[in-house]
């Protein structure tokens, strides 16, 4: 098993419940393939460098995972097909010092989605101080997308 | 006979900060290695250490690939503010 991340971009002309359902099919392609999920981010919607099939904005999504190198050939097969992906970029991370990179960027992001759920979850008194000294910039992005799915 | 450098030579910024991995996600970062037009940067006019240009060289690559940064830019988007996008 190897590390890789895997960055997913989905069209936006979806609403936001199916870029939630598409993005939870992309998923479930990596866990059927036997691969094995530590952390993701939703970057949130954002604007493209450049337009890909004339669309201006995608929804970023990143998927850290744990996934034999032999299926990797598989799962970018099962991407190319799904026609709501604009583009996606696998990377591999192998050499000790990518490693050390990788376990930080998988922290960053359980952190980051640790964040919002206290948010929701405990009482509201406590809410508006953790979010204004804890939680930065990730906070714009992830809550939206979460508040929309929520709706 | 020599002519004059119109750029500075500098030290390596990277080695500087002691930078050991680049993350290509962080298009705001790689700004520095990029000219206006989005081209990569030399290294006799950035400063950069090979090690370090070879990393940037590959990140900014990855980041292309993701359209988190452009291939080319023409005329007209080059006089808008670069990554307005980001906050």
């Amino acid at each position: 098993m190897r590390n890789y991340e895997n960055l997913v971009i989905v069209k936006p002309t979806l609403t936001a419940e199916e870029i939630q359902a598409s993005v939870k099919a992309i998923e479930e392609v990596i866990t059927s393939n036997g691969g094995e999920i530590i952390a993701t981010s939703p970057m949130g919607m954002r604007k493209l460098a450049y337009p890909i099939e004339k669309n201006e904005r995608g929804f970023y999504h990143v998927i850290y995972s744990s996934i034999a190198p032999s299926a990797i050939t598989e799962i970018e097969r099962r991407f190319r097909i799904n026609e709501e992906l604009l583009r996606f970029v696998t990377i591999k991370y192998d050499t000790n010092r990518e490693i050390a990179a990788f376990n930080g960027m998988v922290e960053k992001a359980k952190k980051a989605a640790e964040a919002p759920a206290k948010v929701e979850t405990p009482a509201v008194e406590e809410a508006p101080t953790e979010v204004q000294t804890e939680a930065p910039a990730v906070e714009t992005a992830a809550p939206a997308a979460t508040e929309a799915a929520a709706e | 006979m020599a002519e004059k450098r119109k750029y500075k030579k500098r030290y390596c910024k990277y080695c500087e900060a002691k930078v050991d991995f680049m993350d290509y996600k962080d298009a705001g970062a790689l700004r520095f290695s990029l000219s206006e037009r989005y081209k990569i940067m030399p290294r006799r006019l950035t400063g950069n250490c090979k090690r370090h240009q070879d990393m940037i060289s590959i990140v900014i690559k990855r980041a292309r690939a993701a359209a988190l940064v452009p291939y080319t830019v023409t005329r007209k988007q080059v006089v808008v503010a670069p990554f307005e996008n980001l906050k």
